[in-house]
C-alpha cells in the first residue's frame, strides 16, 4: 500500500514536471519587455521558493534536535535527519537559483553578476549551508550534530533577509512580482504557467527531500547497529 | 529571427538544461548513496567487525 502510494506520487510528480515544462515553453506568452528570456522565471522563482521552504525544514529539524537531544535521543536523531535533508536539498535548489540567475541577468541586464543586496544575500545563504554540509561531512565526535544544529539555525536567519532584501534596499534585482509595490504582479496569461511550475517543483522537491531523509535515517541505523555490535563483541 | 532572439533562446535552453543537470545529478548521487548503504548494511550484518570505507 505504501509502495503504491509512493509510486503514485512519483508518477504525479513526473506528470506535473512535464506539464509545467509545456506550460512554461509553449503556453505562456513572451514577456512584453524581456521576450523569451523571461521564461527562466518559471524555473528560477519556484526553485528559490522551494529552497526557502527546505531551509525552514532544516531550521525546525535543528531546533527539534537541540530541544530533544537529552530527553529523547531517538526523536533527536529523526529531527537531525530532517535538518540535514532540508539543508542539503535546499542547497541543491539554491544552486539552481544561483546558476539560472546569471544566465537570465546576462540577457536582461547585460551582466552575469552584480553585488546587489538580493544576489549577495542569496550567495551568503548558499555559502552558510554549504559550510553546514562541510561541517557535517568532515567534523567528527559527539558535538558535531549540536554544532551543525546551531549553524543551521544561524543560516536560516539569512532567509528572511534574502526575502526582504529587494524591499528594504534599492537593488539591481527587480522588485517583488508578488506582494510588492502597487501595480506589481503578473499578467493573467502567465500566472497559470507559474503556478503549475511552483506545484511541480514543490512535489519534486518533496520527493527528493523524503529520499534524502530516508538515506540519513538508514545511515543512523547502520551506525547504531555497528555501535551495538561493538559493545557486544 | 534576429540575433537577440536567437541568443535569448540559447540562454533559455542553457538555464533549463543546467536546472535539470543539477537536479538529476543530485538524484543520481542519492541513488548511489542508497545502494552503497544497502551493501554496507549487508556487510555489517554478515561480518560485524569489518567495515568498508
Amino acid at each position: 500500500m505504501k509502495k503504491a502510494a509512493i509510486g503514485f506520487f512519483v508518477v504525479v510528480t513526473l506528470a506535473l514536471m512535464a506539464w509545467g515544462f509545456y506550460q512554461a515553453i509553449y503556453v505562456a506568452p513572451n514577456d512584453a519587455m524581456q521576450g523569451e528570456i523571461f521564461r527562466i522565471f518559471y524555473y528560477h522563482v519556484p526553485s528559490a521558493s522551494v529552497a526557502f521552504l527546505f531551509f525552514a525544514v532544516s531550521l525546525i529539524g535543528s531546533i527539534g534536535f537541540l530541544a530533544s537531544r537529552r530527553g529523547n535521543p531517538d526523536r533527536a536523531q529523526a529531527f537531525d535527519a530532517w535538518a540535514v535533508a532540508g539543508a542539503e536539498v535546499g542547497v541543491v535548489f539554491c544552486t539552481v537559483v544561483l546558476a539560472t540567475g546569471p544566465l537570465w541577468a546576462r540577457r536582461a541586464w547585460g551582466i552575469w553578476w552584480t553585488w546587489d543586496a538580493r544576489l549577495t544575500t542569496t550567495l551568503i545563504l548558499w555559502l552558510i549551508y554549504v559550510s553546514y554540509l562541510l561541517l557535517r561531512r568532515f567534523a567528527a565526535g559527539p558535538q558535531m550534530q549540536t554544532l551543525a544544529a546551531v549553524l543551521g539555525i544561524f543560516g536560516a536567519l539569512d532567509v528572511p533577509i534574502v526575502y526582504m532584501s529587494n524591499r528594504w534596499w534599492r537593488t539591481q534585482h527587480p522588485a517583488p512580482v508578488f506582494g510588492g509595490a502597487p501595480g506589481s504582479g503578473m499578467d493573467k496569461s502567465m500566472v497559470g504557467a507559474f503556478l503549475w511550475n511552483m506545484l511541480a517543483w514543490l512535489c519534486w522537491g518533496l520527493l527528493i527531500l523524503a529520499l534524502r531523509y530516508r538515506v540519513e535515517r538508514k545511515s543512523q541505523l547502520i551506525e547504531a547497529e555497528e555501535a551495538q555490535q561493538a559493545l557486544e563483541a | 529571427m534576429d540575433q537577440a532572439a536567437i541568443l535569448d533562446h540559447q540562454f533559455l535552453i542553457a538555464a533549463y538544461a543546467v536546472t535539470w543537470t543539477i537536479q538529476l545529478g543530485y538524484l543520481a548521487f542519492l541513488g548511489m548513496k542508497w545502494r552503497a548503504q544497502k551493501r554496507e548494511q549487508a556487510r555489517v550484518r554478515q561480518n560485524p567487525r569489518q567495515r568498508a570505507n
